[in-house]
């Protein structure tokens, strides 16, 4: 028993001495930093010195020009907090997340019921609906402002069709949000529809089976077997949903074509334009740190509710 | 077993990143064949598509007719991608020897130290001074006293009219040009008329999402009331409500579905003129060429004069000095005979749309012959630009603001009056904000 163990880990480690247990140690703890060094140095270049870096700039006046960096104290937050825009924004993007979540579980979990139970051709409808998950950003933007356009796109022609009145869907303030959902819909439910489908195809098919016996139909099926057996499923799209959600920007700056829409401004967006239009990067700090603790307390809300669903 | 096949994989990685890192350095090297004297001048814009192609075609000629220097262009995406590399480019101590900017962008540059002064004087000997510009363009590149830029050309917005269908509408006068207006009423009915001979609109004209072009318009209009919109640094914005109202009352009306489609996008509203279905086309003179491309029967003049002054709304590609910490006197020299080079060159500019700003060239008789070039020559001397405000200027958020405020009513009968309210809290806004390039305030010009 001790033997193998020992073989084994001198083809992994590949080394004499590591029959000396002390000198294997230091070792091997060298060879594992070395391994977890690629990561480390990304790590703490890309994320953790900018996040320190960035709380730093929140508090001065540094432009992207390279004037200013004087200290300035809380004025970007007391800027931020009475800032229309910046309140716009951050309701945009709770709107957005809202009006995407809910179609975004709903259809995928219908797909998902549909491909696992009733259409033939499985492999092809997987395929159809996840495929879209594939393209990039800017793909899909181009796509959909196609679709969306105002004189010759497909959208108004079905609208025409049905003897409506043609809209622009990107350019007017009342429907360019709506339109960004379609998309991103489109776009993104791919990956909901596998989790759902994945989570559908583990529950096991003997209690299908006991439940036909029974004399239950496919209807009575879903409701009392399926769907009860995908709440973990649903918990995880939903996380994920909501912080993807959160996340609004390139779609929806590709789609409009750079502009600031009052009504689709997301806050990654004013943080944006913020730093790189107007050149404020102090400023533009300061918002994503506001926005920062929005997801923050989103996070804690949420392990909230999941620690006292799992007490119950 | 594996020792031999290891070393020699080994052996060959080190050969093969030892000749990669090699063809990488050669790559560095420069690779033409150019005497040791030829100093590299980088030059920065942002000029593409049918611009690009002239612009690079001005460069060939000016780097084939000496060997002092040899300009190295760099081309970035037009708008805010290129103005914020330019601006990192100066904050980093990097930024080229000279570069081009819209004119209207240089008043938010100036107090960072982004820039560097032209030398007035120095221009003056190689034949480029006051003299030689029209008044507005040449006074444009000044922030206080100090020349900051040097306009290439002015490219205004402008009116573009298929010969053939606004012939048959008899909105011609007896030399093919367009018969003047002075009002709104009168260019409305000469609209209607021509509505009645193009198989399209009367009138394309794409605004769509594109503030941008939204704004070209109404300032246009708004200015011909004889009137400029004021932003006085810490102060609150002066904005005439009632010609801004009267200028995108008449916008709305011309958005009517009648003259001009109601929901156009920019290439939307091209293609319907450059396809020969609308008689006239509301544009930058920069979509000549693609106009010229399309073989169509048509000319070019300047926005008729609906409120009394005459104004056109331009803009104009300058050249800049990028800040340099350590600029070099000779390479100075170098840019400056470059500029100079250029302006005088600028004819072949023409050809893209844009009236050169060099009056020597526009006065010459050749471009009395440059036609519809030569039918629009006259805006330069009545060119209006963005109001002046560090926030200001093509590609800016200032005309997002505004297409961001006014698109619902070109969309609808929203009214005009809420919305140019709209715009004015807005400006008001980014007036309150510090200069980025000057966050305390200190700069004087």
């Amino acid at each position: 028993m001790t033997a193998t163990a020992t073989t084994t880990r001198a083809i992994v480690t590949g080394g004499a001495s590591d029959f000396r247990p002390r000198r294997t140690g230091s070792r091997e703890q060298l060879i594992s930093w070395a391994f977890l060094a690629p990561f480390l140095i990304a790590f703490v270049l890309f994320l953790a010195w900018p996040i320190i870096h960035g709380i730093y700039l929140s508090f001065t006046d540094q432009s992207l020009t390279g004037a200013g960096g004087g200290f300035v104290g809380f004025a970007n937050y007391a800027e931020a907090l009475t800032d229309p825009i910046m309140w716009q924004s951050m309701g945009n993007t709770v709107w957005f997340t809202l009006l995407s979540t809910v179609p975004l579980i709903v259809v995928a979990l219908l797909m998902a019921a549909l491909v696992d139970r009733g259409l033939p051709g499985q492999w092809l409808w997987r395929l159809s609906f996840f495929m879209p998950y594939l393209l990039a950003s800017t793909v899909i933007s181009q796509i959909w402002v196609w679709i969306f356009n105002p004189q010759i796109g497909a959208a108004n022609n079905i609208l025409k069709f049905f003897g409506l009145e043609p809209l622009a869907w990107l350019q007017n303030p009342e429907t360019n949000m709506l339109s960004i959902v379609i998309a991103t819909v489109w776009w993104t439910v791919g990956f909901n529809f596998l989790l759902y489908l994945a989570a559908m195809q583990n529950i096991p098919p003997q209690q299908y089976e006991a439940a036909s016996l029974d004399g239950a139909g496919a209807w009575r099926q879903f409701w009392s077997i399926t769907l009860p057996q995908l709440g973990p499923a649903t918990v995880l799209i939903l996380i994920l949903q909501i912080l993807a959600s959160l996340k609004l920007f390139d779609q929806a700056y590709q789609m409009l074509g750079g502009v600031a829409s009052d009504t689709t401004r997301s806050i990654v967006q004013y943080i944006y334009e913020a730093g790189f239009v107007s050149y404020r990067f102090g400023y533009s700090a300061a918002i994503s740190y506001v926005f920062f603790a929005l997801i923050v307390i989103i996070g804690v809300a949420q392990a909230l509710i999941t620690r006292r669903k799992k007490e119950q | 077993m594996t020792p031999p096949l290891d070393m020699s994989r080994r052996q060959f990685l080190t050969a093969a990143s030892l000749a990669a890192g090699a063809a990488l350095l050669a790559g560095c090297a420069p690779g033409s064949p150019l005497s040791s004297r030829t100093e590299t001048l980088q030059f920065w814009h942002l000029l593409s598509g049918g611009d690009g192609v002239t612009m690079s075609a001005l460069l060939d000629e000016v780097n084939a007719a000496q060997s002092d220097y040899r300009i190295r262009p760099t081309v970035l995406a037009w708008g805010t991608p290129y103005y914020t590399k330019l601006a990192m480019a100066g904050a980093g101590g990097r930024a080229p020897d000279v570069a081009i900017m819209h004119a209207t962008r240089v008043n938010g540059w100036a107090p960072g130290g982004l820039l560097d002064t032209w030398d007035v004087d120095r221009l003056a000997e190689l034949g480029v001074d006051r003299s030689t510009f029209p008044g507005p363009i040449w006074e444009k590149g000044f922030v206080g006293d100090r020349l900051y830029s040097v306009a290439l050309d002015a490219h205004p917005f402008v009116l573009m009219f298929n010969t053939d269908i606004c012939d048959a509408a008899g909105v011609l006068d007896s030399d093919g040009k367009l018969q003047q207006t002075s009002s709104p009423e009168e260019f409305l009915d000469q609209l209607r008329q021509v509505g009645g001979s193009a198989s399209g609109h009367a009138l394309s004209y794409g605004y769509l999402g594109d503030g941008a072009q939204m704004w070209r318009l109404f300032y246009g209009l708004y200015a011909q009331h004889g009137l400029e919109i004021e932003l006085p640094v810490g102060g609150k914005a002066v904005i005439d409500k009632d010609a801004a109202v009267e200028a995108l009352t008449l916008m709305q009306t011309l958005l009517d579905g009648e003259i001009a489609a109601a929901r156009a996008d920019y290439g939307g509203a091209i293609a319907e003129f450059a396809t020969g279905k609308s008689g006239m086309l509301m544009t930058g003179v920069w979509e000549l060429r693609t106009m010229q491309a399309a073989n169509l029967p048509f000319d070019a003049t300047t926005i008729p004069t609906l409120y009394g002054t005459p104004a056109v709304y331009a803009d104009s590609h300058s050249f800049v000095l990028p800040h340099q910490a350590n600029a070099d006197d000779a390479r100075r020299d170098l840019v400056y005979r470059f500029v100079a080079e250029m302006l005088k060159g600028s004819f072949d500019w023409a050809e893209a749309g844009h009236i050169p700003a060099y009056l020597p060239v526009t006065s010459s008789p050749a471009y009395d012959d440059l036609v519809p070039q030569a039918h629009y020559a006259s805006a330069a001397d009545n060119v209006v630009y963005d109001p002046t405000a560090w926030f200001t200027g093509s590609g800016s958020s200032f005309q997002g603001e505004f297409g961001a405020a006014v698109q619902n009513v070109l969309l609808s009968d929203a009214d005009p009056a809420a919305a140019i309210d709209r715009f004015e809290a807005r400006v008001n806004t980014l007036l309150r904000q510090p200069n980025p390039a000057d966050p305390e305030g200190t700069w004087k010009p």
